[in-house]
């Protein structure tokens, strides 16, 4: 059987050099964007579901939590960094 | 802020194609004729042609031509191996070598004048963007099936829904941080460039800012491919 590229058994495989300085500094310098990007997503949602699906009924609300949603996915995030850190 | 002359978009004017003034075509063919779309094309153009002419028939002992090409290409497979292993980059390598060379040259068209880059454009980089999102879930669910949704739960089943949320909210947030980081680089790029050339064109003003737009392209095309392999690599990787 041709072995395909789709093969299981590599899943699992390390790859051979994952770590190099470009590959960290392209990974934090990254998070930055992605912790302020989170917010305004989490912001977002929370302004469609008060303004689009509940057409303001649930006014500031839907907002505000989803703000805090999207606060707590960005401190997640570098949460996240710090555990890929430290287990290296 | 318009830009000084796009030569497309002035051929278009002249052939009588509608040309939008603004940033966004009302009428299809407008939007066709957006300059973003036409240096899009002409990248891609560029992208077909130039390696047909220089390459020439494949020989066993290289030109100039193919020397230059085999050295890229093997420099690519090189860089994206080392990322993901030699087995998986055989596989992912021509949508990486892809999105790299086409980053590349969409960057480093808009330093010439005359010449905008693509990528300065968001509806572009978005566009790129949502590929790699929808193609790094893709390869989520082929590597892991079903189980693939273990990658947003968490390790505590109590306030997994929580944890699908947050999980929801930061993956959103890739297609948008990957996109705006290269779309404002060359934007800024593109801007400094155009008003400094009104403001000191004479006085070689621009020239400087030119050298760095060199460098900040390359890097730029390197960060977004490594980025979409990071992601496609974080994917396919077990679950914790």
């Amino acid at each position: 059987m041709r072995k395909s590229g789709w093969d299981k058994t590599m899943v699992n495989k390390k790859a051979e050099n994952k770590d190099s300085i470009l590959n960290e500094l392209v990974r934090y310098g990254q998070t930055g964007m992605t912790f302020s990007a989170s917010i305004f997503i989490g912001f977002g949602m929370g302004w469609w579901l008060d303004n689009k699906l509940f057409a303001g009924k649930t006014a500031p609300w839907f907002s505000f939590i989803f703000l805090g949603f999207g606060i707590v996915a960005g401190f997640k995030h570098l949460w996240d960094m710090n555990k890929k850190i430290s287990h290296d | 802020m318009e830009h000084p002359i796009l030569f497309i978009s002035v051929i278009l004017d002249w052939i009588g194609l509608p040309v939008p003034h603004g940033p966004i075509g009302a009428t299809f063919l407008e939007k066709l004729c957006e300059p973003y779309m036409t240096y899009s094309w002409l990248v891609m153009a560029f992208l077909f042609v130039v390696p047909k002419l220089t390459l020439g028939n494949l020989e066993l002992v290289p030109g100039t031509g193919q020397n230059f090409w085999e050295a890229l290409i093997s420099g690519l497979f090189e860089f994206i191996a080392e990322q993901l292993g030699r087995e998986k980059a055989k596989v992912f390598f021509p949508i990486f070598a892809t999105f790299f060379l086409y980053t590349v040259i969409a960057n480093m068209i808009g330093l010439l004048p005359g010449f905008m880059s693509p990528t300065s454009s968001l509806n572009v980089t978005m566009a790129m963007t949502i590929m790699v999102w929808l193609m790094h879930h893709f390869l989520g669910f082929r590597y892991h099936g079903w189980k693939y949704y273990k990658h947003f739960t968490g390790p505590i089943p109590l306030i997994a829904p929580f944890m699908m949320v947050l999980e929801l909210i930061s993956n959103v947030a890739r297609l948008l941080s990957l996109s705006m980081r290269l779309f404002g680089n060359i934007l800024a790029k593109e801007t400094l460039l155009a008003v400094l050339f009104m403001l000191a064109g004479a006085f070689f003003a621009p020239l400087p800012i030119l050298a760095l737009g060199v460098l900040v392209s390359l890097i730029q095309a390197v960060v977004f491919v490594l980025l979409a392999i990071i992601y496609c690599a974080g994917a396919m990787e077990p679950a914790h």
